[in-house]
């Protein structure tokens, strides 16, 4: 189909780049992987001529990383709460995963409804409209009758508070 | 605090929330600086990381965070106030729905339907294989696309990255991403729970990833993600089913499907979590009341359940 070969060079217009930005984003010896793993995505993409922009690209290889990095996160939690939970135990009974995986996202939901409810109305809302509906934040702005610095600033906070509860979470 | 501001004077936390915050918008484009600000340190890829992981699982929050529901559990509203930006998800949805049907018209949709307690294992033409429980409706619309109508099935597909099997319930589209999954549709609550691989809903709109061990829930338009014990998905086929938080009228629906036995109950109020193994429950209905802690009285050609 013409569109693939299409999407497929306009990959390989900016595989250099992308390679790079996995190798920053920490991919090491895996960014290979990543780019390759970033291609098959890109192909099963929906709508080919979306998928051919570097927005769509660099955005796509960012998610990529961000899932590599929460699953390495969960095991490293996940092998802590076991060694915190059995100390001395033969490794021979199994962990309850489901129990842990119930409270983290519990905990998960906990978090983000104490952080929105600490920041207050007008930048929880404007966090969603910014994050969940990917309104810009100019039309934001308009939207809630504030200025574009207000805008900003709500959402900073939110995006600090939302952080930093997730960070007390895990050192907890 | 944006990325034009100068950034070498706040702490690399700080700037990676910055850049997390720039690049959300829909027009960012400074890509290299991106990606100079994160080689520029060793420090700045783990900074962002933690920033972008945090946002990301906050987003699954928020967006699978069901509206408080009324006290009459009616659905009403779906494309009325802040629901509104589904609107354009699910047209969408619709759209696309529409389109499969039309082009894949030629080779023509097969219909399956199961009565009340019945079960029906479909093979697919590449190897995969639909289970069906009782009281389920789905028409395969061709080698790589069905669409649940009713009910409930388990989904064992083989995966193909180039070529994805999809799913249309409901409103949602679907797409396996190597996948054993198990889609419930009960009036336009959609409940799927994935036992391998992962599913994306709706790839145009949320693209919500719904991984091996996760349960997405959509009520009022929004889908909340839980987790489930992996081994549990698709129990119904060996004859057990799990309710999670469910209520009496969902749990007496359901036990209807399962069994082909009727059971009713108007409460929508008391919610319940359990597991029950069917045969009992076929056997006699009255056994219900010690398992869930409810009443079960006989009336007419059927079952109620009552709170106790």
């Amino acid at each position: 189909m013409a569109s693939t070969a299409l999407l497929q060079q306009a990959y390989l217009a900016h595989r250099d780049r992308l390679l790079r930005f996995v190798r920053a984003r920490g991919a090491g010896d895996a960014a290979e992987d990543v780019v390759q793993e970033l291609w098959l995505r890109i192909a099963a993409a929906p709508d080919p001529q979306a998928a051919a922009g570097l927005a769509y690209m660099m955005r796509t290889a960012d998610r990529l990383m961000i899932d590599r990095y929460r699953a390495a996160r969960q095991a490293r939690l996940r092998d802590e709460a076991w060694a915190e939970a059995q100390p001395g135990l033969a490794d021979n009974i199994a962990p309850a995963p489901d129990a842990l995986r119930t409270i983290a996202a519990r905990q998960q939901v906990e978090a983000v409804e104490q952080a929105l409810a600490e920041v207050g109305e007008r930048a929880a809302a404007i966090f969603r409209r910014h994050r969940i509906d990917g309104t810009p934040q100019r039309d934001i702005a308009a939207e809630f009758g504030v200025s574009l610095s207000t805008v900003e600033s709500d959402l900073r906070r939110a995006y600090a508070r939302i952080v930093d509860i997730r960070r007390a979470i895990d050192e907890a | 605090m944006t990325p034009d501001q100068p950034l070498h004077e706040q702490a690399p936390h700080e700037q990676a929330l910055a850049w997390a915050m720039a690049m959300r918008e829909p027009d960012f484009a400074d890509w290299d600086g991106l990606t100079a600000w994160l080689e520029a340190d060793a420090g700045h890829a783990a900074a962002y990381d933690e920033v972008q992981c945090a946002l990301d699982d906050a987003d699954a929050v928020l967006a699978g965070l069901s509206e408080p529901l009324a006290a009459n559990d009616n659905p009403a509203g779906w494309f009325s106030g802040r629901r509104a930006w589904l609107g354009g998800a699910i047209a969408a949805a619709l759209v696309l729905a529409l389109t499969s049907i039309l082009w894949l018209a030629p080779q023509g949709a097969a219909f399956h339907t199961t009565a009340p307690g019945e079960t029906l294992l479909i093979a697919l033409d590449d190897g995969s294989t639909v289970q069906m429980a009782g009281g389920s409706r789905l028409a395969v619309l061709g080698p790589r696309a069905a669409r649940l109508e009713a009910g409930q099935a388990l989904f064992t597909i083989r995966h193909d990255e180039a070529d994805p099997f999809v799913l249309t319930a409901g409103a949602d589209r679907l797409v396996d991403a190597g996948t054993v999954f198990d889609v419930r549709l009960a009036g336009d609550v959609v409940d799927l729970a994935v036992a391998e691989g992962a599913v994306i809903v709706n790839p145009e709109a949320q693209a919500l990833r719904v991984d091996a061990g996760e349960r997405a829930v959509r009520r009022d338009g929004r889908y909340r993600v839980t987790a489930v014990d992996d081994a549990a998905v698709g129990e119904w086929s060996r004859g057990r089913i799990t309710f999670e938080n469910a209520s009496l009228a969902e749990i007496a629906a359901e036990l209807t499907r399962a069994t082909g036995q009727n059971f009713t109950s108007a409460d929508t109020i008391t919610r319940l979590s359990g597991s029950i193994a069917l045969a009992e429950v076929r056997a006699d209905p009255r056994t219900l009341g010690s398992l869930l802690g409810v009443r079960v009285s006989a009336s007419g050609d059927g079952w109620v359940i009552v709170a106790e």
